[in-house]
C-alpha cells in the first residue's frame, strides 16, 4: 500500500478497489432502503439529481467535499504515520475557535484577515493534535481513545465559547458574531457558496503530496508507520515523527475548520461539525491513503453527504445512512485490499 | 455536602458506572484472548437502540436486554469475521464497527422511536431486599439498585475468577500471550478468540440497553458519549485484570454522578467544564498507567495457524 511510485497493475488494483467499495456501499444502502420501506432507485435518483443534477447542486457537493479533503488529507498523513487519529472533528472545532479567536484578538486584522484566520485555525488544530501526538510518544497513551476523548472535550469548549466569551453582542444565539468581509473566502460563481476553499484543498493536496513522495521528511514518516523499530534502528526519531505527524493531522483538520468559517458560516456555530471527522477516515482510506486521491474521494462523500440531506428531506430517509455507507466503505476497502494483497506474490 | 449528597453521589457512581463495566469487562475478556476491539462505543449504542425498541415491542425490557445482547453478539461477528477469518486490521475494523454502530442506531431510531413522540418505555422491577434497603448509609448505596447493577458487580467477580483459575482461562490467556504455543498445545486459536470476542459483544449490547432501559429510560442519539471508549481505557486502567476494572469503572461512575451533582451547585461556572471532566480525567489516568501496563503479549496481532 505504501510504495513510493504506482505502476500499471497497481492503479488497476487501486480502480478495482476502488469500484468494489462503492458496489458494497450500494448494495448495502439498497438494502437498508428496502427495510425501511424505500424504494432504493428512486432514493438513488433523489441522490445524484440532488449532487449533480444542477449548477446549483454541484456547487454544493463540491462546497461539501472541500472539509472532507483537508481533513481527509489530515487523517491520510497521520494513518500513513500507524497513528490511527479518529480526533478529526475536535481538531476541526478547535481550528475553527482558533481562527475566529485570533481574528477578534487582533481586532478583525484589517486587509490580512483571511490568511490570519486559516492560519491561526491550522495552527490551533494543529497544536490540538500535537498533543495526543506528544501523549502517545511520550507516555504511551493510545492515540485512539485520547482523540476521542479530545472531540468531546473540544466539543464542550465550543459549547460553551459560543455561550461565554465569544458568543453575539445581542447574547441571544449560541453563536459568535459575524466574521468581516476582509476574512470571509471569497464566493467563486453564483450559484450555491462555493468559494475559494476550495483552491485551499486543491493546493494543500499537491503540497502534502510533494512533501510525503520528495522530502525526507515524508519518507521518515512514512518509514515510522510501516515498522517503528525498524525507522528507530535506521535512526529515525520515532517519537518526533509521531508528534509532528499528528500536527501535521490536526492542522490540516483545523484548517479544514477555518475554511468552513470562512466560506461558509462566516461565524462560529456550535454544530460546525456534524462527523465530518468521522467521513474524513472514510474519504482517507477510499483515496488508499493517496494525497492525490484524496480530493476525489471527497467530493464522492460531499455528493454522499448533499444526498443524504436531501433524501432526509425529500423521501423521509434518516441522514445516519450516512455513517453506515463510511463504515461500509471502509470494510469493503479493508476486505478488497486484502484480497488483492493475497493475489499478488509476496506483495 | 451532607449525608444525602455523599449517599446520593455513591448510589449514582455504582449505577453510572455499570454499562461502562459491562463493555468494559467483555473487552477484558477479548483483549485476553489477544482481539482489539474498538468499535465497542458502536456495539454499545446499538445495544441501545434496539433494546429499547424490542423492549417497546415485546413489553418486557428483559426481552429489550436479550436482544441487545443478540445485536451485539451480531456486530461482534463481524468483527470477528474480518479479523480472525481475514486476518485485517484490528483497529481500522474496530474504527469501522463504531462507524456502523452510531449509522445502525441513528437509522433505526429516527425510523422507529424517533418517529412517534412520548414512548414509554417498559420498566423494571426493583430487587427488594426487604430491611436492609433501610439501613442508613448502606441501605440507598448498596441494597436499592437496579438488578443489572448486581449483575455487573457479580460479573467482575466471576470474570476474575474465570480468567484466573479455569482451564478455559488459561487456555484464553495463552491465546492472548502467545497463540503459537496455544496452537502447538492443541487449542483452536481462532475459534477461542472469536468466542471472546462475542462474548465482549454481548457484554457490550447489555451494557448499552443498561443505559437506555434502565438508566435513562429512552433512547438518544450518540447516547454513549464516549462511555465505549472510557471503557475500553478502563481495562487498561486495570491492567486487564476483572477487579481492578471493575474499580476503574467505578471511579468513572463516581466522577460522571460528581460531574452532574457540582454542575447544579455551581451555577457560576459554565457547565460545560463539568461534562469535559470525565474526558479530561480519562485522558490524564492513561497518561499516568499506560507506561506501567503490561498488555498481552500478542494483543492486536493476527494468528495464522501453520499449516
Amino acid at each position: 500500500m505504501n510504495r513510493q511510485r504506482m505502476n500499471p497493475s497497481d492503479m488497476r488494483r487501486g480502480a478495482g478497489i476502488v469500484i468494489a467499495c462503492v458496489a458494497a456501499a450500494l448494495l448495502v444502502s439498497a438494502a437498508f432502503l428496502l427495510a425501511a420501506g424505500r424504494d432504493p432507485l428512486q432514493a438513488g435518483m433523489v441522490l445524484f439529481g440532488s449532487a449533480f443534477g444542477s449548477i446549483d447542486g454541484v456547487a454544493e457537493t463540491i462546497t461539501r467535499a472541500v472539509p472532507l479533503a483537508l481533513a481527509g488529507l489530515g487523517i491520510a498523513i497521520a494513518f500513513r504515520a500507524s497513528m490511527y487519529n479518529i480526533g478529526g472533528d475536535g481538531q476541526l472545532m478547535i481550528g475553527a475557535i482558533g481562527g475566529v479567536a485570533a481574528l477578534q484578538w487582533a481586532g478583525d486584522a484589517g486587509a490580512i484577515g483571511l490568511p490570519w484566520l486559516l492560519l491561526a485555525s491550522a495552527l490551533a488544530g494543529g497544536l490540538y493534535g500535537a498533543l495526543a501526538g506528544w501523549l502517545r510518544a511520550r507516555f504511551d497513551a493510545s492515540e485512539i481513545i485520547v482523540t476521542i476523548m479530545l472531540n468531546y472535550v473540544a466539543f464542550q469548549m465550543l459549547a460553551w465559547l459560543v455561550r461565554g466569551p465569544l458568543q453575539e453582542s445581542q447574547k441571544i444565539m449560541p453563536r459568535s458574531g459575524a466574521i468581516p468581509e476582509a476574512a470571509q473566502l471569497p464566493e467563486l460563481i453564483e450559484a450555491g457558496q462555493l468559494h475559494a476553499g476550495v483552491l485551499v484543498a486543491l493546493a494543500l493536496a499537491l503540497l502534502v503530496h510533494v512533501v510525503m513522495r520528495r522530502t525526507s521528511f515524508g519518507f521518515r514518516l512514512m518509514a515510522v508507520g510501516e515498522n517503528p523499530r525498524a525507522a528507530a534502528a535506521g535512526g529515525i526519531g520515532v517519537g518526533g515523527i509521531i508528534i509532528l505527524s499528528m500536527a501535521a493531522s490536526g492542522a490540516l483538520c483545523g484548517l479544514a475548520g477555518g475554511v468552513e468559517v470562512a466560506g461558509v458560516f462566516h461565524r462560529l456555530e456550535e454544530n460546525m461539525a456534524p462527523g465530518l471527522g468521522i467521513t474524513a477516515i472514510a474519504v482517507a482510506l477510499l483515496a488508499r491513503l493517496n494525497t492525490l486521491a484524496v480530493p476525489f474521494a471527497a467530493l464522492l462523500f460531499g455528493a454522499l453527504t448533499v444526498g443524504a440531506g436531501a433524501l432526509q428531506r425529500q423521501m423521509a430517509i434518516p441522514f445516519p445512512l450516512l455513517w453506515i455507507i463510511d463504515a461500509v466503505v471502509i470494510v469493503a476497502f479493508l476486505f478488497a485490499g486484502a484480497r488483492w494483497r493475497r493475489a499478488q506474490p509476496a506483495a | 455536602m451532607d449525608q444525602l449528597f455523599w449517599v446520593g453521589l455513591l448510589a449514582a457512581a455504582f449505577r453510572l458506572a455499570t454499562p461502562i463495566l459491562f463493555a468494559a469487562l467483555g473487552e477484558t475478556v477479548a483483549q485476553r484472548a489477544g482481539v482489539l476491539n474498538v468499535g465497542i462505543e458502536g456495539i454499545m449504542l446499538t445495544g441501545a437502540f434496539v433494546g429499547a425498541w424490542a423492549a417497546l415491542q415485546t413489553g418486557s425490557p428483559w426481552l429489550g436486554i436479550a436482544c441487545a445482547a443478540v445485536s451485539g453478539v451480531t456486530l461482534a461477528a463481524l468483527h470477528a469475521l474480518l479479523c480472525l477469518r481475514w486476518h485485517l486490521d484490528q483497529i481500522v475494523s474496530g474504527i469501522a464497527l463504531a462507524m456502523l454502530g452510531l449509522g445502525l442506531s441513528g437509522y433505526g431510531f429516527r425510523l422507529t422511536l424517533g418517529a412517534n413522540s412520548a414512548v414509554r418505555l417498559p420498566s423494571f422491577d426493583r430487587p427488594d431486599f426487604g430491611t436492609l434497603a433501610e439501613l442508613p448509609w448502606l441501605g440507598p448505596v448498596l441494597f436499592k439498585q437496579h438488578a443489572l447493577v448486581y449483575l455487573a458487580l457479580a460479573l467482575a467477580v466471576a470474570v476474575w475468577w474465570f480468567v484466573r483459575a479455569t482451564g478455559l482461562g488459561l487456555a484464553i490467556r495463552a491465546c492472548g500471550e502467545a497463540p503459537d504455543a496455544a496452537h502447538a498445545a492443541g487449542i483452536n486459536v481462532g475459534r477461542m478468540r472469536a468466542s471472546c470476542v462475542l462474548f465482549g459483544g454481548a457484554m457490550a449490547g447489555i451494557g448499552g440497553a443498561y443505559l437506555s432501559l434502565a438508566e435513562i429510560g429512552n433512547f438518544v442519539e450518540d447516547m454513549m458519549a464516549g462511555r465505549g471508549f472510557i471503557a475500553i481505557a478502563c481495562v487498561v486502567y486495570g491492567r486487564w485484570n476483572a477487579l481492578w476494572v471493575l474499580c476503574a469503572a467505578l471511579f468513572f461512575g463516581a466522577i460522571d454522578a460528581a460531574q452532574i451533582r457540582l454542575q447544579t451547585l455551581n451555577p457560576d461556572i459554565p457547565y460545560q467544564f463539568f461534562v469535559m471532566a470525565p474526558y479530561v480525567l480519562a485522558i490524564g489516568a492513561l497518561v499516568f498507567l499506560s507506561r506501567r501496563s503490561r498488555m498481552p503479549g500478542a494483543l492486536g496481532r493476527p494468528f495464522v495457524a501453520p499449516q
